[in-house]
């Protein structure tokens, strides 16, 4: 990697831009430019240099490796069992707005599990919460069942607006699984105390169930409730992993790079808090 | 253009906020359009809840108007909606009922109807995890053994007489070592600190590498494009 | 399938029924404990308390009315402690399904009891949208954000308005939430304007902000109903929360009781099962 000559010379820029910091510190809150953030602004450079260094590499045709998520390879499996059972599948992309990312997610692994099932003529339904998020689910799921081909099988109604409030969704999806009985439950994106009324019922009425969820507090009870889980950015992860896209691929990697800094910077600030002289190196990352 | 423009203002948006963020709002243009644009936005968002109640009627009345099935509750949407929102916006001086102030129909209607049954609803969980509990902690292999066995700790701890036991268990059998002490000190702040730090990094990474997707155009599902 | 799969496999109708039947038994028969501080919830207490009297505290009402068995009980202490300790109160909340209201009714209630004034003593903000916008911009003016108060009085005429123009003006931020709001406090607020701040969650978030607390970006932290009954005894402010425990207790140790005969049903099946392959 330090055979590149961009990456020599960001590398070069970065350490100046370090070595610069302690002075920086100095001056008054006074100034144009915010010098107590450049810490924050090395790490919005590098974050965005990593990703779009893996997006172009990903483009070039690199091989990039992402290890295996088992719920995401369970998705094809549970859709096919859906099949076979001449059931359907049931999909929640969180119950949060349009503008939550966390739906966006659930949204972007909406369109590739229609994509299956349009595949398959398996039966979807996608009950939402918000409006926005219902105009959103149509046009994804359509375009997707006009990728695969499969346009005359495509319905309005697979996306479905239920209700706006929390628990009345929850009610009302709680009701269509209990008289439906779906083969496959994927639940993707953004759950709050709803996650394990949605799961647990989901269980009793026999389905698979998949999930997916970026809140921590709500992951043991998908956990205790679900037969795959996808944890924290494992989510965010669906999309690139369901997809192979280059480019989404390429982001994936892009963060992965910034987890290996954050990993030896706290590795580093073991040592040196250890040994006592941590002191300096806590200080450049202290948000402002 | 239907696909340009979102895009373009996105990443304006998007931009705009990243700079003014290194930026003296004092000092600088850009900082004062950052706090502007912040003004406007809480604009922009009382017109996307106005949004959600144009669109819910509409959604509601289309099911109503062609008589789907379940439309009563459709039917029973709307008049929720027009009779909670229809007093609340008119004005208290021409009656106490009108306005959201205590006395009001709003105010009565939400807390003796919406209050109790939202309460209800997220009640219900105290059934639902003691059910998910009973069949999902089992030993059936080491994890799952500790999985059982800290939320079993953790459960006692959060209730008086279970930290009484714990207490009881430490000095009887342990010689005096204190139990709930360590449970936060070595459970709550120990392995379940570092576990959440690792798990919030990993998920703020993951929605920075997306915005900055959606920024730069190359996510674009917000739109309805695949 | 013989009686330890049957166990095993017990209708979990028997485990809702006896759950119900937990959370009855202290309403007929009432049941008080002893009930220990977490080192977390001392040290918010300690943190409001050492406050001069007639700071400026934000307390916010971030919560849904699903959980206000184990939230109001938090807001409530905490509205005890700042008005016995004459802290002026500036209630605000991201809150739009109720959040106003049960600010509004919250804050009333008990400022009756110490004859606090509005406008004087405690404003509500109420709420308005994005919370994003609104708590960075209530960093550069409170009132761009908030042009008047929740009942539509401007914040020019509410004298405690005239001395809390942004978060340099206020001395800590109580944020009592049932959502992940509290993150975007701290890394927002405190983060940005360094305003210290603690939090009381329900105690599906609580774990999550641990990590806040030992960074040291959050002073204190109480969680679920068991934090809220720390504080309603730090704060001599006995409530609905210390009256729970009796019910929280019973329902836990019903689940306890629930996973142990699960596992019993489970090995002792599984030995049943191998003795009839020998």
């Amino acid at each position: 990697m330090l055979r590149h000559l961009r990456i020599r010379f960001l590398l070069t820029l970065l350490l100046t831009l370090v070595a610069d910091y302690q002075f920086a510190v100095a001056q008054t809150s006074d100034d144009i430019f915010r010098v107590d953030r450049i810490n924050a602004l090395i790490t919005f450079v590098l974050f965005s240099i990593a990703i779009l260094l893996y997006i172009k590499w990903a483009k070039e045709g690199k091989p990039l490796f992402i290890r295996k998520i088992a719920g995401l390879d369970a998705v094809e499996e549970a859709v096919g069992r859906a099949t076979e059972m001449g059931k359907s599948v049931l999909f929640i992309p969180g119950i949060q707005e349009i503008d939550d990312i966390e739906t966006i997610a659930g949204i972007s692994i909406l369109g590739r599990v229609a994509k299956i099932t349009a595949q398959y003529d398996t039966p979807l339904v996608v009950p939402v919460r918000y409006p926005m998020v219902l105009a959103a689910g149509q046009e994804v799921v359509e375009q997707a069942y006009i990728e695969m081909g499969k346009r005359d099988s495509y319905n309005r109604d697979i996306v479905r607006y239920v209700a706006g409030e929390q628990f009345a969704f929850t009610a009302t999806v709680n009701g269509m699984m209990m008289r439906d009985r779906p083969a496959a439950n994927i639940y993707m994106g953004a759950f709050f105390a709803e996650s394990l009324l949605l799961a647990e019922t989901g269980n009793a009425a026999g389905s698979i169930q998949i999930a997916g969820t970026a809140r921590p507090e709500q992951l043991p009870f998908f956990i205790a409730a679900c037969d795959y889980t996808l944890m924290g950015e494992e989510l965010y992860a669906a999309s690139a992993y369901l997809s192979h896209e280059p480019l989404m691929l390429g982001g994936l990697k892009g963060q992965d790079l910034m987890k290996v800094l954050i990993i030896v910077s706290i590795i580093i600030g073991i040592v040196l808090m250890t040994l006592g002289f941590g002191d300096a190196f806590r200080n450049l990352f202290e948000a402002v | 253009m239907r696909t340009i423009v979102p895009v373009i203002v996105a990443f304006l948006a998007g931009f705009v906020m990243i700079v003014s963020f290194f930026f003296n709002p004092e000092r600088t243009l850009l900082g004062r359009i950052e706090s502007e644009v912040l003004v406007w936005v809480t604009i922009v968002g009382g017109f996307t809840l106005l949004l959600g109640v144009v669109s819910i009627t509409r959604v509601n009345w289309q099911a109503v108007r062609t008589m789907k099935e379940g439309w009563g509750y459709n039917l029973l949407t709307l008049l929720s909606i027009f009779v909670m929102a229809i007093p609340a916006m008119l004005p208290a001086s021409w009656s106490q009922l009108f306005g959201d102030a205590e006395g009001s129909i709003y105010d009565w209607l939400f807390f003796h109807v919406d209050y109790p049954m939202m309460a209800t609803m997220f009640a219900m969980l105290a059934f639902y995890i003691a059910s998910a509990a009973y069949r999902a902690f089992r030993a059936r292999n080491p994890e799952s053994t500790l999985l059982l066995v800290t939320a079993t700790l953790v459960m006692l701890w959060r209730i008086p007489m279970g930290e009484a036991f714990l207490i009881q268990v430490g000095d009887t059998l342990l010689f005096g070592y204190n139990l709930p002490e360590s449970i936060n000190t070595y459970i709550m702040n120990g392995a379940n600190l570092a576990v959440q730090r690792g798990i919030l990094i990993g998920a703020a990474l993951g929605a920075a590498s997306m915005s900055l997707r959606i920024m730069l155009g190359i996510e674009r599902t917000y739109m309805g494009k695949g | 399938m013989n009686f330890w799969d049957k166990l095993g496999a017990l209708d979990r109708r028997w485990i809702y029924l006896l759950v119900a039947l937990s959370v009855i038994f202290p309403l007929i028969v009432p049941m008080s404990f002893k009930i220990s501080i977490t080192p977390e919830a001392r040290q918010l207490f300690e943190a409001v308390d050492a406050l001069p009297d007639s700071s400026v505290v934000m307390l916010t009402f971030d919560y849904y009315p699903s959980t206000v068995a184990e939230t109001e009980p938090m807001a409530t202490a905490a509205l005890h402690h700042l008005f016995r300790k004459d802290c002026k109160v500036v209630t605000m909340t991201t809150i739009p399904l109720g959040g106003p209201s049960m600010a509004e009714r919250v804050t009333r209630t008990i400022a009756r009891e110490y004859n606090k004034d509005y406008g004087v003593d405690f404003v509500n903000l109420g709420y308005k949208a994005n919370w994003v916008a609104v708590l960075k911009g209530m960093g550069n003016s409170i009132e761009a954000i908030y042009p008047a108060d929740n009942s539509g009085a401007p914040l020019s005429e509410l004298p405690l308005m005239a001395t809390v123009k942004n978060y340099d003006d206020v001395s800590f931020i109580f944020v009592v939430a049932d959502n992940d709001i509290v993150q975007n406090w701290v890394s927002i607020v405190n983060a940005q304007y360094g305003t210290p701040m603690g939090a009381g969650v329900t105690a599906v978030g609580a774990p999550k902000y641990y990590a806040f607390v030992g960074s040291g970006q959050l002073t204190g932290l109480l969680g679920g109903m068991k934090g809220a009954a720390e504080y309603e005894l730090l704060a001599d402010a006995r409530g609905l929360a210390e009256k729970g425990m009796g019910m929280q207790s019973l329902a836990h140790l019903v689940i306890i009781l629930m996973v142990i005969v699960g596992n019993i049903a489970f090995f002792a099946g599984r030995w049943s099962q191998k003795g009839k392959v020998r």
